[in-house]
């Protein structure tokens, strides 16, 4: 029979005391992450981001980076669940991922699989895309550049899903409120090639509705004044969005 | 907040027409993949007209010969003159023969129609 030694002083573990013997699991060593637009993040975040990047990293053979991106970043504790961009040209089974992360980490995620290709596509044609990659932290440093390219019918598309705000805005959470109304700016700023980023679409929505984003987040809103603007605004965008459509098929 | 029933008809109509047309307008798009991609299913008008379903009586059965009618009739009004202002202006692809078909299969699975 073999034997473990402990010492004699101890706090704890008293004569008796039944005890699980196991291995010790040694961590492998992760890669120092890349930030990018994020100032500072809790130090309990990026342990979240250092467990769930050992579970990919153990399950995924190949990929090429690893991005954690959305509302996790932000500062405070206010997110439901983590949004994980994961660059692969591999089929991944997102479904067995989610449950790992769930098992090991205990962290509820939101995983999209993209080619490089498929991102590209996206950062040049789709203002969501740009606004998720305004701030990020990943495995490497991920470079692009890419020459915007409009899609009315894809804009179109995203717009439609503002629409509803007016008609239900008593019924509207704030953060659902806030989620409509950046959803719109981002697309006018698209429109209006200007550079796109959670920050940057912010500023601009506080400019256009002169109303703190934390107000429109907790729902304290002036609502005719607010509607008033928001109906104003989202024409402005419905019509330059209908008017690309029609340049467009004349074009054909 | 209390809303009476023909404010909360208006309102199922409203959202549930929207979801139609962007269920159409999905089926147009060339790089539909790109939505699909991100696209949580964390607020949508469907969701929201399931909502406001929740709370037209009766809610466990479906709802009057009457209503059902008029509900039908005016989401596919709305979503057709959605649908026909694009057209209009020159957006290509948009199958109309699908709105009634769409209609239909949203209102039995909400239990407005049979």
């Amino acid at each position: 029979m073999d034997q473990i030694y402990i010492p004699k002083k101890r706090n704890g573990l008293v004569t008796g005391s039944y005890v699980v013997i196991s291995a010790l699991k040694i961590r492998g060593k992760v890669e120092k992450p890349y930030f990018y637009n994020v100032k500072d993040i809790e130090p309990l975040k990026l342990e979240m981001i250092n467990e769930m990047r050992e579970v990919i990293e153990n399950n995924i053979e190949n990929y090429d980076n690893v991005l954690f991106v959305g509302s996790f970043l932000d500062k405070r504790f206010n997110f439901n669940d983590i949004d994980i961009i994961l660059i692969s040209d591999d089929k991944v089974n997102i479904k067995e991922l989610q449950r790992n992360i769930w098992r090991i980490a205990k962290i509820k995620i939101h995983i999209i699989v993209l080619s490089s290709k498929e991102l590209i596509k996206g950062l040049s044609t789709d203002p969501w895309y740009l606004m998720m990659l305004s701030k990020y932290i990943s495995k490497k440093r991920f470079i692009y550049n890419v020459k915007r390219e409009i899609n009315y019918k894809i804009l179109d598309l995203h717009l439609l899903k503002s629409k509803g705000l007016s008609d239900n805005f008593d019924i509207l959470k704030g953060n659902e409120k806030y989620y409509l109304v950046r959803n719109m700016v981002a697309i006018l700023l698209f429109l209006e090639g200007k550079k796109i980023g959670v920050n940057i679409v912010d500023k601009k929505i506080e400019k256009f509705f002169k109303v703190k984003i934390e107000n429109i987040k907790e729902n304290m809103l002036e609502k005719k004044r607010f509607l008033n603007k928001y109906k104003e605004v989202y024409t402005r965008v419905f019509n330059e969005i209908m008017k690309g459509i029609k340049n467009g098929s004349k074009q054909k | 907040m209390v809303q009476n029933r023909n404010k909360l008809i208006e309102l199922f109509v409203g959202n549930l027409s929207n979801s139609i047309v962007h269920e159409i307008l999905e089926r147009a798009v060339s790089f539909k993949w790109l939505v699909d991609k991100y696209d949580k299913e964390m607020l949508n008008s469907l969701v929201i007209a399931k909502k406001y379903r929740e709370k037209i009586n009766p809610v466990k059965s479906c709802l009057s010969y009457s209503d059902a009618i008029e509900i039908r009739v005016k989401i596919i009004n709305k979503v057709r003159n959605e649908l026909r202002l694009r057209i209009s202006k020159g957006y290509d692809g948009i199958d109309l023969n699908l709105i009634e078909e769409l209609v239909d299969k949203y209102l039995r699975d909400m239990k407005v129609i049979e």
